[in-house]
């Protein structure tokens, strides 16, 4: 991902909401050492010297921009994307609540009117042979028919601009039976005749299929069910917050999983990582997002 | 006592009275080979009830010698799944186990309110996972059984899965309830759900563990995680049983695990009157071992 990205040759502007944590602004640093980003800290000037000074950076490489707190340095941030003077907005040390008040402000927010806000990630999984990319991971507790559309288009965008021409979606739950047990199936089926009809352009979709026939064609095989994904999803659809949120964690925590993961439905990409995730998430999710505000 | 991985359940049950297994629907033949060999390691007594002519033809084949097994013919694969269920209410067997026969057959029998060996109790799925990446098991429930549990059901959960944790051999089990976060919102009523059951464990109506939630899945099983975001928790970074939301999210955690953290895994059904094994086709040989093993440490 992050080559691809290099291979670009572009530098996208990214405004960090109260940047200041060592976290943050290491992986920033280490994008714009990459070439593909140029840093717009808003935060409190002396403590991101400060920082820079504990971590050995050199501060002049980013523009810094004074704010009073959390809550202006977001909404600062915010109005930089919408002014087009940066292209990507960035977390840092803000609270998430108070960072996506300022995203999804309805004057002065980065919202496309009407939008659906999802987070779609790309996970890496050596037990997998590709990329993986799943939505929601963070925003949605249950989606509708709606939603779902949405959540597919975000992904099939994130799939396209990694090559994936004709991505195979699989639209997950505990079975491969439509059941009145799991309503989401309803919905599944929904989704299918939409893309059969062609509302989410080339794609393969199908469900509802459990995680072993989207991932597995040997399950496939064993259970003789006749499915186009066929044990070779691209793209996986939760029914659930629940089950997308404890799938990629479980994936990092046990299976050397990588994520890399942005908002959608903004007009401009937005990083959204929780405080505690490591530099190089977070250096994965700017790459990311560098890559989905290229042309 | 906590286990580390599962072949420590052989320990569990070593030196203890060999237990008596029927395998309803005998006729299946990974689930005969992974009974001759619990029956070869001294930890069943196996009761073959089933199609006699092609357990015999299954066992010749395999190369399965089944001197000496008591082998109950019954070519009727109901009536073979009626007759197990009867001989473990008559107290003749302390384990059953589902052969070829589909699952809904074999619990419509469990349930029946004459023989049947209902308890009051809900039954619950009960998992034990294998990871490499994880000081020791981590017990999940329930990935198969109820699907999306009310508060009282999750109490029953709970309860089935403790009295099993304690009969392996654990004190005071760690059991985090999971979320996608670790607050409580009134949006997501599992984490609603979690903070009640919290509660009701430091007030001592739901005993004999330590529950904490809500807990996303990285803090429930990472210190360092936890301790990244500040949670004060006992159960943090040290869990032995991670109660699942729904059967949703149940299904896609012991999924990932199997394919993409090659975990091993052992699972049981709990809340009958004895412990019942009923993996599904697509288990291993080696996972249906496992399973008879927890079932047999269970039964105690």
């Amino acid at each position: 991902m992050v080559e691809k990205v290099i291979s670009l040759q572009k530098k996208q502007r990214i405004a960090v909401a109260w940047g200041q944590d060592p976290n943050t602004i290491g992986a920033v640093h280490k994008a714009v050492g990459q070439g593909f980003a140029e840093a717009l800290l808003v935060g409190d000037p002396d403590m991101i010297k400060h920082v820079c000074e504990i971590e050995g950076l050199d501060p002049s490489q980013f523009t810094i921009i004074a704010s009073a707190g959390e809550s202006d340095a977001a909404a600062e941030a915010v109005r930089m994307a919408v002014s087009g003077e940066a292209d990507i907005v960035m977390k840092g040390l803000v609270n998430t609540d108070v960072f996506l008040k300022a995203v999804m402000d309805k004057e002065k927010g980065l919202m496309n009117p009407g939008a659906t806000l999802a987070y779609v990630g790309a996970v890496q999984i050596p037990e997998y042979h590709k990329l993986l990319f799943l939505s929601d991971l963070a925003v949605i507790p249950f989606p509708d028919l709606d939603q779902l559309g949405a959540m597919a288009e975000y992904a099939i965008e994130m799939a396209g601009k990694f090559g994936i021409a004709i991505p195979k979606i699989a639209l997950l739950s505990a079975t491969e039976k439509v059941s009145a047990h799991f309503p989401v199936t309803s919905d599944y089926v929904e989704m299918k005749k939409n893309a059969a009809r062609g509302s989410f352009g080339d794609c393969i979709m199908d469900g509802p299929l459990d995680l072993f026939l989207a991932c597995d064609s040997e399950s496939v095989r064993i259970k003789g069910v006749n499915t186009p994904v066929n044990g070779d999803a691209d793209i996986l659809l939760f029914p659930s917050l629940e089950s997308a949120n404890l799938f990629y964690k479980a994936l990092m925590m046990f299976a050397n999983g990588e994520l890399a993961g942005i908002l959608r439905g903004t007009r401009k990409p937005v990083v959204v990582m929780s405080r505690s995730e490591s530099e190089k998430s977070k250096y994965y999710c700017i790459a990311l997002s560098c890559l989905m505000a290229g042309d | 006592m906590v286990l580390k991985n599962l072949s420590d359940l052989k320990s569990v049950v070593a030196g203890g009275p060999m237990r008596k297994l029927v395998l309803a629907a005998a006729q299946d033949q990974h689930s005969l080979g992974a009974v001759l060999r619990a029956w070869n390691d001294n930890i069943v007594e196996p009761i073959l009830v089933g199609d006699k002519e092609s357990i015999q033809n299954i066992c010749a084949t395999s190369n399965y010698n089944i001197d000496g097994l008591r082998i109950i013919h019954e070519p009727d694969t109901e009536m073979a799944v009626q007759m197990s269920v009867k001989m473990v209410n008559a107290k003749q067997a302390d384990v059953l186990m589902k052969g070829k026969v589909g699952t809904s057959t074999l619990l419509k029998c469990v349930l029946n309110k004459e023989w049947g060996l209902r308890t009051g109790n809900l039954l619950s799925h009960f998992a034990l996972f294998e990871v490499e990446t994880y000081h020791k098991v981590i017990a999940v429930t329930d990935v198969a059984m109820n699907i999306a549990p009310n508060l009282q059901e999750k109490i029953s959960i709970i309860n089935n899965s403790v009295s099993c944790l304690i009969k392996l051999g654990y004190t005071n089990p760690k059991v985090a309830v999971l979320g996608a976060v670790e607050m409580v919102n009134e949006n997501m009523e599992a984490t609603l759900d979690a903070a009640l059951l919290s509660k009701m464990n430091q007030r001592d109506q739901i005993k004999h563990c330590i529950i904490d939630g809500p807990l996303a899945f990285d803090n429930a099983v990472s210190l360092e995680s936890a301790q990244h975001k500040g949670i004060r928790s006992e159960v943090a970074g040290d869990t032995d049983l991670l109660l699942m939301p729904d059967i949703e999210v149940g299904n896609v955690l012991y999924k990932s695990l199997v394919f993409f953290a090659k975990a091993k895994v052992a699972s049981v059904i709990l809340g009958a009157r004895v412990p019942i094994v009923l993996t599904s086709r697509s288990d291993s040989e080696q996972a249906k071992y496992d399973s008879i093993l927890l079932s047999a440490a269970a039964s105690n």
